[in-house]
């Protein structure tokens, strides 16, 4: 198959390089995927208009196999997974998460199980890119992340790239997958930078990485919590590691519990609503496998458990940002809380 | 296959196989099913084999079904073993699923059954997408979303008709319309008749479901269509429930009157053969004991078959 020509895991650039944008990198993985395997095609609501999913969609190789769909994202997700079930490798498309949700039964009780239900004789290679995260005054029903309601579902994978390198290696790595993938991008990476090769490479689903390392304790954040955090500690020079996990599932749980075993604290920073979500899991995963290593309770950062609100004055007060972040972990390392 | 509506030896000989083959092997489950050696619901086609069996006679292995929840009679129409279908309701390794799919998950992909739903209509838009990558792939396929009358009252069966008419996509639409949505009947959950509305969609053939010659005989009309325009179809085919939604029960006559004399598919075959001197009643009645042996093997391949290892539960996720 043509897929094993480069599973190859580029290292990670220092310096240097070619520099391109998040959305750029996404965009140059789309195009590779598409004119390397006939059979990639891109289908939803949108995914062929002028703005080409927020730049991402713009000037491909083969506009033939990009179908923009009307808005009917339940049947459009179904058709993605028909087109699977029949050979192809098609990357469905929701500009913003929250319109996913209107094909949760496609996801939920068709993709991830379909695999299962067929005992594998049947494969099921389909990427759902959503679009996450908050805007400017989106309110409730256009901001949300939702990483941690696909991750509680068997059979789903479920990436959450946090720069345009890891965007481009994790997003072919989706596309080469013979399960499914939900792929999460926050808007607010779009325009962020750093060096992508331009060669295909892909990123194993499911290998985290150390963002910065350090002594004291252990951040675990994903998507934009990482950039946040990273700015938190960098401005305030704090002896922290950080750890961006890539996936939420597979979770890289080794280097989780690794780093925890080291700095003896926990901090989850999950851009997500609380209950039963990633922070949780990861909280509940260091608990139970590494619990005498804590030197204090393990701690999160999320959302309020309350949907987004709209006002400037409010999201001011909603969203977690890197000074409230650099304050939490200043709080948790003086032992404050 | 496509043609020849004129009723043949052959033909009656090989549909008429097929619907015994399901109305036989589903009146074995109805014993069986209250002692508990399948531990899955089951929805029975009783009745309604004209349809699938009407249908399935174009079809060549790689061509497509996809299937809601009443699946055998779906599934022995396209060709699965049934031993492989009796092994998996009676939850065992050899079964079509290795026993994780039960009754309303049967697959068989060299038989061209990628899966089937529970879920009421979601699997009609698979079947539009697997035709849509026929068409990209310019394939030589058919592919075909089957689905019962309540699976119209969903917005996915509404979305895939006007996505499939828009992008041309080349699937046959077919409703086995048996006039209830569980014990729900079709004045009480459709305001009006889809396959009216759907003609403004795309063209929509009717045929009389408990008539197999009636289906095979549109089916062919509609396949030949879609070969020849690329266009989606639909096919709405009027039958007869006669047992209860779920489980081997007789429907209630009070809300779901069945002659089944006059309503039964095997029966008005069985009739053409003899009155056109194509089949003795003898021969009949020998092929009945023929399927009858043959899903004796059946029952004993699924009864002999090891349970799964519960050490596999969590794979393949």
């Amino acid at each position: 198959m043509p897929w094993s020509r480069f599973d190859q895991s580029h290292a990670a650039p220092e310096g240097g390089g070619r520099i391109i944008t998040f959305k750029d990198a996404i965009r140059e993985a789309i195009d590779q995927a598409m004119i390397h395997d006939p059979r990639v095609f891109a289908i939803g609501l949108d995914a062929d208009d002028k703005f080409g999913v927020f730049g991402s969609m713009l000037n491909l190789a083969h506009p033939e196999r990009v179908i923009g769909a009307p808005i009917s994202e339940n049947a459009v997700t179904g058709i993605a997974l028909g087109a699977a079930l029949n050979g192809l490798r098609p990357i469905c498309i929701h500009l913003r998460v929250d319109f996913l949700l209107v094909a949760m039964d496609q996801v939920v009780n068709y993709i991830a199980k379909w695999r299962y239900m067929t005992r594998g004789r049947i494969k099921v290679p389909i990427v759902v890119r959503a679009v996450i995260g908050r805007g400017w005054g989106c309110g409730a029903q256009h901001s949300q992340s939702l990483g941690g309601l696909f991750a509680h579902i068997p059979g789903l994978k479920v990436v959450m790239p946090s720069n345009p390198y890891d965007v481009k290696g994790l997003f072919l790595a989706a596309v080469k997958d013979d399960w499914p993938v939900i792929f999460l991008e926050h808007r607010w990476l779009y325009k962020n930078t750093g060096s992508v090769p331009e060669d295909m490479y892909v990123l194993p689903l499911g290998k985290g990485r150390i963002a910065r390392a350090g002594n004291k304790l252990t951040v675990v954040a994903t998507s934009l919590a990482v950039i946040d955090t990273l700015n938190a500690v960098s401005g305030a020079n704090l002896d922290v590691e950080v750890i961006d996990p890539r996936c939420l599932k597979p979770l890289d749980e080794e280097l989780i519990l690794t780093s925890v075993r080291k700095t003896g604290r926990l901090l989850v920073v999950d851009y997500d609503f609380p209950a039963c979500g990633f922070a949780a899991e990861v909280c509940a995963v260091v608990a139970e496998k590494a619990a005498h290593h804590l030197k204090s309770p393990v701690q999160r950062m999320t959302f309020p458990e309350s949907p987004m609100p709209a006002s400037g004055i409010l999201e001011k007060a909603y969203y977690p940002n890197p000074d409230s972040i650099a304050a939490r972990i200043r709080a948790m390392l003086d032992g404050v809380c | 296959m496509m043609t020849g509506n004129t009723l043949t030896r052959e033909l009656g000989w090989r549909l008429l196989r097929k619907l015994r083959e399901i109305r036989q092997f589903e009146e074995r489950i109805i014993p069986v099913y209250p002692t508990d050696v399948m531990v899955t619901p089951v929805h029975l086609h009783i009745g309604q084999e004209a349809v699938p069996v009407g249908v399935c006679d174009h079809l060549r292995p790689h061509d497509l079904v996809f299937i809601g929840h009443r699946t055998h009679g779906v599934a022995l129409a396209k060709g699965m073993s049934m031993g492989s279908l009796m092994a998996e309701l009676y939850g065992r390794t050899t079964g079509c699923a290795q026993g994780f799919g039960g009754s309303m998950h049967v697959c068989d992909p060299a038989n061209g059954l990628p899966g089937s739903s529970a879920l009421v209509g979601g699997s009609i838009a698979l079947g539009v997408g697997a035709a849509l990558a026929a068409r990209l792939g310019k394939r030589d396929q058919l592919v075909v979303s089957c689905f019962g009358d309540g699976a119209a009252d969903a917005g996915v069966f509404w979305e895939s008709l006007n996505f499939a008419a828009l992008k041309s996509v080349p699937v046959l639409f077919l409703c086995e319309d048996n006039g209830l949505s569980n014990v729900m009947r079709k004045e009480d959950h459709l305001h009006a008749d889809p396959g009216v509305v759907a003609g403004h969609f795309m063209q929509v053939w009717r045929a009389d479901g408990t008539d197999v010659l009636s289906v095979r005989e549109a089916a062919g009309e509609a396949f030949a269509h879609i070969r020849a325009t690329g266009r989606p179809a639909l096919l709405w085919c009027a039958t007869k429930r006669w047992m209860k939604h779920q489980g081997v029960e007789a429907d209630d006559l009070a809300c779901n009157p069945v002659d089944r004399e006059k309503d039964c598919p095997i029966r008005k075959l069985e009739q053409a053969l003899l009155s056109a001197g194509l089949a003795t009643q003898a021969e009949i009645e020998q092929l009945g004991g023929e399927i009858e042996s043959e899903i004796d093997a059946a029952i004993m391949f699924a009864e002999q078959s090891p349970f799964p290892d519960p050490g596999m539960l969590a794979t393949e996720v």
